[in-house]
């Protein structure tokens, strides 16, 4: 009778802690949808500033800065470059799936993609609108890791399709918060090609945004860019903001 | 009317130091004229031909395909029906090569160049071999290293590269992914000038791969004609053949008024959508619609220089017929006064002035070929960096017959214009009154 209580237990124990097991991987697809939630401002509009260093081996350090209109439901993206000097009134302008990059210089508007990287630096356009993980990668595979002192899931993604800018990406997102700390982005070729470090995030009305993004060039050796963002907003943009018209306005 | 003539010409070989200046003048000026038409003349034959053997096609197509999500894919998967009516419409076709291309950033140990990359069959372009001259390295080696290179020895120096050495290269898929690859630097061609930026070529499967497109895929088609002259109606007859069976773009035409043709074609992707394949039709011509235009400004600068050179000339010719008149304003006299009527004295300068002009303006053209043959003689070397103006490293001239008409014929009508008033004046004299002039 004792045995069979023993076996029982030792049963019951077994199951038990399975089951602990099983409660402690979590829904990544969850994960994934949450990133995207966390920075998609849904209705309300968001603007910042966005100071962009950029270092290369061999030259002076050059600063870019920025100023950000997002509005999410319209997937709607400004961004108006302020500095340097030559190029400011620069600017995108995103409506749908059209994008325009605007010169004053020839007060042209020319077609462009998010993909393309603000200024000289290494940072996309892409890496301030918002972001469709779920619905652009499907999870190949994950791992546990620690950055820091933070222990993170390692959530490895495939593209679904291949219009993805990197077919590969790598997220290393901290146990205890959703929070994408590192970024590694891959080739076709699975060759790493940059490498994006999270470490600041900050509250924008009840989102969480990188307040600081770390850009590695991994195939140009010391080529890097830092972005820090600043006065960050949700008030209410004037629909205009929107428009081919505002760039050349603000330009002139 | 003969003795007119007779006697306009023995006056012009009275003074044979100042008829030689005179027409010496007519002959510089027509024959600066006549070797910037016979240089643009050749111009357009030339960068054309050029340029033909560079893009190695006198005729293009374009496979254009949308994505998903709507963007433009440059690919063409299947070109067996393209390939049939290409066989139907009996064209004057030499060669036909498949490529495929990609603009990307080859990067050397921190140094970077952005560069286009052709991805070609050396096995099949004939033509590109006889065009790229090396510097260094072998075509032969190229075949056999999948991810050989071949770049100019500008871009390699840009980049500090020796052959054997590997590079990486950054570019975009056909689909716009990320993609890294590595090129092995198997030869260095001599720098092309201009054109430093269109002459890297590696082989067609690696850059598929590159491209991530499959190895029996490229993304245009070239086609080499017998003739650059049967590019326009070969095109047209390709064209109308491609249009019933295929979807094809609306083909703009370097003659249609519309701006750059290709420009023009390439903005049609960017607002239409379709299913499948569709292709695109354009020419060397409409490539180069824009050497045309340089071609007629250089036409209109050598008649600018012609009217200002002969403006010149004329206020020369004008002195110095006045000054023919008061030389043989006794001779006048008599002539009148044994009957000459006025006009014949008028005419009498006049044909003198034509005789100036058309003896100067043969010298000119005598002393433009001389010049022109023994410039076109000179081997420049298809290594040079104007090369793209030569044909096989020689400059060469073209001539219209019109053109050299119409020369003529301006300066002939602008020294009758010049002799005009002082002939006039001649003709005027009242017998006596020359008669009884004193010098």
């Amino acid at each position: 009778m004792k045995g069979i209580r023993r076996v029982l237990f030792l049963a019951s124990a077994i199951v038990l802690s399975g089951s602990f097991l099983w409660a402690a991987d979590p829904d990544f697809h969850q994960i994934l949808r949450t990133i995207d939630a966390m920075q998609d401002f849904g209705g309300l509009d968001y603007s910042a500033v966005y100071t962009i260093v950029t270092q290369k081996p061999g030259e002076k350090d050059s600063t870019t800065q920025a100023r950000l209109f997002r509005r999410d439901e319209h997937n709607q993206f400004v961004l108006l470059i302020m500095l340097p000097e030559v190029q400011k009134g620069q600017g995108y302008l995103k409506i749908d799936e059209n994008v325009w990059f605007y010169d004053p210089e020839s007060r042209k508007f020319n077609h462009s993609t998010m993909k393309e990287n603000i200024s000289d630096s290494k940072a996309k356009n892409s890496d301030l609108s918002k972001r469709h993980l779920e619905d652009d990668y499907e999870i190949a595979s994950t791992s546990e890791g620690t950055i820091g002192k933070f222990p993170v899931w390692v959530i490895e993604l495939k593209a679904k399709t291949n219009e993805v800018s990197y077919p590969k990406t790598r997220l290393f997102v901290r146990k205890d918060e959703t929070m994408v700390l590192k970024q590694e982005d891959y080739s076709v070729s699975d060759r790493l090609m940059r490498t994006t470090l999270m470490p600041k995030y900050t509250r924008v009305g009840d989102k969480l945004l990188p307040s600081m993004i770390l850009i590695n060039d991994e195939l140009n050796k010391g080529e890097k860019s830092q972005l820090t963002m600043t006065e960050p907003s949700i008030a209410r943009l004037p629909d205009k903001v929107f428009s081919k018209a505002f760039l050349e306005q603000v330009s002139q | 009317m003969k003795t007119v003539m007779t006697i306009a010409l023995r006056n012009l070989s009275r003074q044979k130091k100042r008829s030689f200046l005179l027409g010496g003048a007519i002959a510089f000026g027509i024959m600066i004229v006549t070797i910037i038409n016979g240089f643009s003349g050749s111009f357009v034959e030339n960068v054309s031909e050029n340029f033909s053997q560079l893009l190695a096609g006198h005729i293009f197509i374009d496979g254009v395909e949308k994505s998903a999500s709507g963007k433009d894919v440059s690919i063409i998967r299947d070109d067996a029906a393209v390939s049939a009516l290409l066989l139907d419409a009996k064209l004057p076709v030499k060669y036909v090569n498949r490529r495929s291309s990609f603009n990307g950033t080859l990067i050397f140990e921190g140094k970077k160049v952005l560069q286009d990359v052709v991805g070609v069959d050396l096995g099949n372009e004939k033509f590109l071999k006889d065009r790229l001259v090396l510097q260094s390295g072998s075509f032969e080696s190229l075949p056999k290293d999948r991810q050989g290179v071949i770049l100019s020895a500008d871009i390699a120096r840009k980049l500090n590269v020796q052959i054997g050495d590997r590079m990486l290269v950054q570019l975009k898929t056909a689909t716009g992914q990320q993609n890294v690859g590595e090129f092995t630097l198997e030869a260095m061609s001599v720098n092309p000038g201009l054109l430093g930026s269109l002459s890297a070529y590696a082989n067609k499967d690696y850059v598929n791969e590159l491209l991530n497109i499959a190895p029996n895929e490229y993304q245009q088609m070239g086609i080499i004609l017998d003739s650059i002259n049967q590019i326009d109606p070969a095109a047209d007859r390709l064209y109308a053949a491609m249009k019933t069976k295929l979807n094809t773009f609306e083909r703009k035409k370097a003659d249609s008024g519309q701006g750059n043709p290709l420009a023009a074609m390439m903005k049609q992707s960017k607002t239409e959508t379709w299913q499948g394949t569709k292709y695109r039709l354009y020419t060397l011509n409409d490539i180069l619609a824009q050497v045309q235009q340089i071609v007629n400004a250089l036409n209109i600068a050598s008649l600018v220089i012609l009217v200002v050179l002969f403006l010149i000339i004329m206020v020369g010719i004008t002195n110095t017929f006045r000054m023919i008149m008061f030389e043989r304003i006794k001779e006048i006299g008599t002539m009148r006064a044994v009957g000459m009527q006025k006009n014949e004295v008028r005419d009498l300068f006049l044909w003198e002035a034509l005789f100036l002009a058309i003896g100067g303006a043969l010298a000119g053209l005598v002393a433009a070929s001389i010049i022109m043959g023994a410039l076109s003689l000179i081997n420049i070397g298809m290594n040079s960096p104007v090369f793209i103006l030569l044909k096989n490293g020689h400059l060469t001239f073209k001539l219209i017959p019109w053109q050299v008409l119409a020369n003529v014929a301006i300066i002939a009508l602008l020294t009758l214009l010049a002799a005009l008033f002082p002939a006039r004046n001649a003709a005027n004299l009242s017998p006596a009154a020359a008669l009884g002039t004193t010098k």
